[in-house]
C-alpha cells in the first residue's frame, strides 16, 4: 500500500514573457489501487501539475510538497522520481530518433529494477504486453516513437505502464487523439496494469468518453491551478451536463484563460 | 528541306544570369594540376581554406621528404592472408599508371603529396570477394611522411575494402578509387590517429559505368584531419553513396569536404555527413559540394550534414554547396543542421528512470546508429559502435560536469 501526497502545491513555467504561476495550491492524497479523475477546463494546469509532479526541466516548483511513501519527490530528479515509483504517461510522447523501443525499454527496466531483467522470461513478457494491446511486432525494432501514429504512441506508452509497473501513472490526456477502438485497448491495458499492481492512478482528461472504460473512484474539478471541487463518479456525467463554465473566474471564458 | 539558321547561345559576360547554363561553374573551374606552383599559397581568404586552421597544417604547403614512418599492410578484415586471385597489392613508381589517372590534384596540399614521394601503393580486387579487406595504415612517428594509395576495383567485383589509419602520424595522402563497369563495392576509410597526429588527404573517385558506390569516412581521432574528396562518374546510372561520421574532441579540427560531379546522365549520389562535437574549441567542418552538369539529365542527387555539440564550446561549419546545370533533374537536395541535445528527448528517458548520463548516451548513439550500420561491414560497424561506446564513458566525468555547471 503506498501512498502519493500532493500538497500545497504552487509552480510556475518559464515562457517568453518571464515567469508564470500555474499552479496554486494543489492538494490531493492519491493511495494504491485508486483511480482519480481529474477534469477541468484548457488552461487550468492539469498539464503542469503532471509534468511538475514528473520533474520536467521547465517546470519551478515554488512551494508545496508532493511526497510518494513519505519521500520527497520534488527533490529528486526526474529518473529518481521513476526509480520511486512515478510514471508519466504523455499526451505527446517525445521521438527519439535511432533508439530501438527493444533498448530503450529494457534499459528502462534495467534502471527501474536497478538490475537487468533476465532475458528470457523479458522477451516473453514483452512479447505479450505487445499482443495484448494489438502492437505489430516490428514496433519493438523500431525507434522510440518516431513515425508512430498517434493511436501508436499512446499504446506504446500504456506498454511502458505495463512493464515498468510503477507504484503511481499520471495519465495526460491518453485518451486525446484515439479512435474508439484504441480506447478501449489502451483503457484495458490500464485496467490490466490496475489490476496486477494495484496500481494508483491519476487520469488527466478533458472528456468522459474514456471514464466508461476506465472507472474512476473519484472524480476532481481542477481549476485556476487548483483543485475546486471532489466527489464520485456522478460528477463526472454532471460535468458532461454542464460543463466547466461555472467553475471559472467570473467573465472569462475556457478560450481567453487558454 | 529549307536551311534553318541555329543559333548557339553564347552567354553574355555582363549579364551572366541571363543564362545560367552557359556560366563557368565555380567549383569546376578551379585549377587541376600536378605542379605544386600552379597552386597559390593557401589563405583563409580562399573558399577553400576559410575554414582550416591553417597554422596548424602549415608543413603540408611544400615539398618534402617523406620520413617512411608509415606502413601499409593488407590482410582480409578478420587478419587471415588475402586471396591472392582476388586480391593484390603491388607498389609502382608513383607516375606509372595507374597512379596519377583518375584527374589532377585539386589543391596546393594534394599537389605537394603528389610531389613528396616516388612511390604508389596500388591494391586491386576482383571477382566475388568473400570477406572484407583490410588496408592498414599505421604510422609510426610525427615525422611527415606521405602515402599515395590507387584502390582498383576490376569490373564485376562485389566486395568491401576497408582503409583503417591508426598510430602516430603525420601524413600527406593521396587516395586514388578506380571502380569499374557493373561494380558493386564499397570503400571504408576510419581514421582512428593517436593524439599528436596530423592527416591531410584528399581522394579522386571514379566510379564506373553502371557501377555503385558505398564509400563511407569515419572519423575519431587525429589533431587535425582535413580530407578532401572528389569524384567523377564514368558512365551513365553511376550509383554513389558517400557517407561520413565524426567524433570531435576538445582542441580537435576534423574537416570534410566532399565533390560531387554528375557528369553523366541518370546518375544518383546521396551524401549524408554526421558528427558529434565535445568539448572547448572541438572543430568540424562540412563542404559538401554537388555539381550538377549540363550533360547530366535525369540526376538525382542530395546531401545533408547534421551535427550534435554534447557540450558548450565546439564549433560545427556546415556549408552545402549546389550546382545545378541542368533543369531535367530528379532532384538536388540539401540539408544542415547544428544542434544541442533535445532537452524534451532527455527528459522523456528520464521520466522513464534512465539517469541522465545514460540518456545521453542513448541520444547519441542513436545519432549514428543508422549511419554506422549503413557502412555494411558489420565487424567495422561493431568497433565503431564500441568506439563511441567509449568516447561517451570518458566524457561523461569533466565534460559532463561543464555541462551542468553550464546550466
Amino acid at each position: 500500500m503506498s501512498t502519493l501526497e500532493i500538497k500545497d502545491l504552487y509552480a510556475s513555467v518559464e515562457t517568453k514573457e518571464g515567469r508564470k504561476q500555474i499552479l496554486k495550491g494543489a492538494t490531493l492524497t492519491v493511495n494504491s489501487g485508486e483511480t482519480h479523475a481529474i477534469m477541468g477546463p484548457n488552461g487550468s494546469g492539469k498539464s503542469t501539475l503532471a509534468y511538475t509532479l514528473a520533474g520536467h526541466p521547465k517546470y519551478f516548483v515554488d512551494s508545496g510538497e508532493a511526497l510518494l511513501d513519505g519521500k520527497d519527490l520534488l527533490k529528486m530528479t526526474a529518473d529518481e522520481r521513476a526509480k520511486a515509483g512515478l510514471f508519466l504517461a504523455m499526451q505527446y510522447p517525445v521521438e527519439v530518433p535511432g533508439v530501438s523501443m527493444t533498448n530503450f525499454l529494457r534499459t528502462a527496466k534495467t534502471e527501474v529494477d536497478g538490475k537487468a531483467p533476465a532475458i528470457r522470461t523479458w522477451t516473453k513478457e514483452l512479447q505479450d504486453a505487445m499482443k495484448n494491446l494489438r502492437m505489430d511486432k516490428k514496433f519493438a525494432s523500431r525507434s522510440v516513437n518516431e513515425g508512430f501514429s498517434g493511436g501508436e504512441k499512446k499504446r506504446a506508452e500504456v506498454l511502458q505502464l505495463e512493464l515498468l509497473k510503477p507504484k503511481f501513472a499520471i495519465m495526460d490526456e491518453t485518451d486525446s487523439g484515439l479512435d474508439v477502438d484504441a480506447l478501449r485497448i489502451v483503457s484495458e491495458g490500464v485496467n490490466r496494469a490496475k489490476e496486477n499492481t494495484g496500481l494508483g492512478i491519476m487520469l488527466i482528461t478533458h472528456y468522459t468518453r474514456i471514464l466508461k472504460y476506465i472507472k474512476p473512484d473519484i472524480v476532481h474539478v481542477f481549476a485556476g491551478g487548483r483543485f475546486v471541487k471532489t466527489g464520485g463518479p456522478e460528477l463526472a456525467d454532471e460535468l458532461e451536463e454542464t460543463g466547466y463554465d461555472q467553475y471559472l473566474p467570473e467573465g472569462s471564458t475556457e478560450s481567453a484563460l487558454a | 528541306m529549307t536551311e534553318q539558321e541555329v543559333n548557339i547561345p553564347v552567354a553574355d559576360p555582363n549579364d551572366p544570369y541571363a543564362m545560367p547554363a552557359a556560366m563557368p561553374s565555380s567549383a569546376d573551374n578551379e585549377r587541376r594540376s600536378f605542379e605544386v606552383d600552379d597552386f597559390k599559397m593557401p589563405t583563409r581568404k580562399q573558399e577553400d581554406w576559410r575554414y582550416t586552421p591553417l597554422e596548424r597544417i602549415e608543413e603540408f604547403f611544400n615539398v618534402f621528404t617523406p620520413s617512411g614512418e608509415t606502413k601499409v599492410t593488407v590482410s582480409n578484415i578478420d587478419g587471415s592472408p588475402i586471396d591472392g586471385d582476388k586480391v593484390t597489392k603491388s607498389v609502382v613508381d608513383r607516375g606509372e599508371s595507374p597512379s596519377g589517372s583518375i584527374m589532377k590534384p585539386n589543391d596546393r596540399v594534394s599537389a605537394v603529396e603528389w610531389n613528396s614521394g616516388t612511390k604508389t601503393v596500388i591494391v586491386s580486387i576482383s571477382g566475388e570477394l568473400d570477406q572484407p579487406v583490410l588496408v592498414d595504415v599505421e604510422g609510426h612517428g610525427a615525422d611527415l611522411d606521405s602515402l599515395h594509395l590507387v584502390l582498383q576495383v576490376a569490373d564485376r567485383t562485389h566486395g568491401d575494402i576497408v582503409v583503417r589509419h591508426q598510430g602516430l602520424a603525420r601524413l600527406a595522402e593521396g587516395i586514388e578509387i578506380i571502380t569499374g563497369k557493373d561494380s558493386h563495392v564499397s570503400t571504408t576509410f576510419v581514421q582512428e590517429w593517436d593524439k599528436g597526429s596530423k592527416h591531410v588527404g584528399n581522394q579522386r573517385i571514379h566510379v564506373g559505368d553502371n557501377a555503385s558506390l558505398r564509400h563511407a569516412v569515419v572519423t575519431l581521432g587525429g589533431d587535425v584531419v582535413r580530407l578532401r574528396i572528389d569524384q567523377e562518374f564514368g558512365g551513365p546510372q553511376g550509383d554513389l553513396n558517400m557517407l561520413g561520421i565524426y567524433f570531435a574532441e576538445a582542441g580537435q579540427h576534423l574537416e570534410h569536404r566532399t565533390m560531387v560531379v554528375h557528369n553523366y546522365p541518370e546518375c544518383k549520389s546521396r551524401v549524408v555527413y554526421k558528427g558529434a562535437l565535445d568539448g572547448k574549441d572541438a572543430h568540424s567542418t562540412w563542404v559538401g559540394n554537388a555539381l550538377i552538369k549540363p550533360q547530366a539529365p535525369n540526376t538525382d542527387s542530395y546531401e545533408l550534414n547534421r551535427n550534435l555539440v554534447l557540450t558548450p564550446g565546439p564549433v560545427a561549419d556546415s556549408e552545402p554547396n549546389l550546382e545545378i546545370e541542368n533543369g531535367n533533374i530528379i532532384g538536388a537536395g540539401h540539408a544542415s543542421s547544428v544542434g544541442h541535445f533535445d532537452d524534451e528527448e532527455l527528459f522523456y528517458l528520464q521520466s522513464r528512470g534512465i539517469t541522465e548520463s545514460e540518456a545521453r548516451k542513448l541520444v547519441v548513439r542513436g545519432f549514428f546508429a543508422d549511419l554506422i550500420e549503413q557502412t555494411g561491414v558489420p565487424s567495422i560497424a561493431e568497433h565503431l559502435m564500441n568506439v563511441i561506446d567509449r568516447r561517451l564513458a570518458r566524457g561523461e566525468s569533466a565534460d559532463m560536469q561543464a555541462v551542468l555547471e553550464d546550466k
